[in-house]
């Protein structure tokens, strides 16, 4: 018997691979998005601190925001936030 | 008549209503504190904290009242006790908390409505005496209405 394949859909997955479900400053899980998008992805990514905790970057950016003048700290640890380079 | 905020409770921004969906659901499942009033579309919460058991405080019962401002939780709630606010020397009588974790430069927005009511329990039991601050009258009378705009000078961490 032959089977002609006409057509076929490739439907994938994906995760964040964050040691956390959720991020700590909105609450919101990582496969979701912050609360100002509406679709999880590349456009609402995390990132890592040097400390390693993971945050929305729209989250950790807001915070990172308010503290003025002030060393910015990591909402978890408290140590002085660093961006971690991938 | 008794809130600070004076206004009605009103509904909060979309993006912390959900956040605040959870904390509710939290405290609630934690059952350490009482919820007496608030929702998550309220910007104003009441919590009930009992005094804990071999304390100054066992058998009283005080309410903290906590007004979430839009941009919550990048921005600190604001956090006072109701009248009677406990006698402790780091809380006014007028209910506002001399508290670094509740301030600027303090707060943190991984902090949540549960982990400030336990730092202000712990904060009651490790009392060494039951007194009011040594400031209290003078502080009263000259404060703004919303302990966020004092100028807090945090000497201790034990009172």
């Amino acid at each position: 018997m032959r089977v002609q394949v006409e057509g076929w859909h490739a439907v994938g997955t994906w995760t964040w691979n964050a040691e956390d479900d959720a991020c700590g400053i909105c609450r919101l899980a990582f496969d979701g998005c912050c609360p100002d998008c509406r679709i999880p992805g590349d456009d609402c990514p995390i990132v890592w601190g040097e400390c390693s905790h993971p945050f929305h970057m729209h989250c950790i950016v807001k915070w990172i925001g308010v503290q003025g003048n002030n060393v910015q700290r990591c909402p978890m640890c408290r140590r002085e936030w660093q961006f971690k380079s991938s | 008549m008794q809130s600070s905020s004076g206004s009605n409770p009103s509904q909060v921004a979309a993006r912390n209503c959900r956040r605040l969906q959870r904390e509710l659901a939290d405290l609630i499942t934690g059952g350490i504190f009482h919820v007496e009033e608030g929702a998550a579309g309220s910007t104003r919460w009441v919590v009930k904290i009992r005094g804990a058991e071999g304390t100054f405080y066992h058998g009283e019962v005080f309410r903290l009242q906590f007004v979430f401002p839009p941009e919550y939780p990048i921005e600190a709630p604001e956090v006072v006790f109701l009248h009677p606010a406990p006698i402790h020397p780091h809380i006014y009588s007028n209910g506002h908390i001399c508290l670094s974790i509740l301030y600027d430069g303090g707060w943190s927005p991984a902090l949540k409505v549960e982990s400030v009511c336990l730092s202000i329990l712990s904060m009651l039991s490790s009392a060494e005496a039951k007194r009011p601050p040594e400031d209290n009258d003078n502080y009263v009378r000259t404060c703004s209405s919303s302990p966020k705009k004092t100028r807090w000078v945090f000497h201790d961490n034990k009172a």
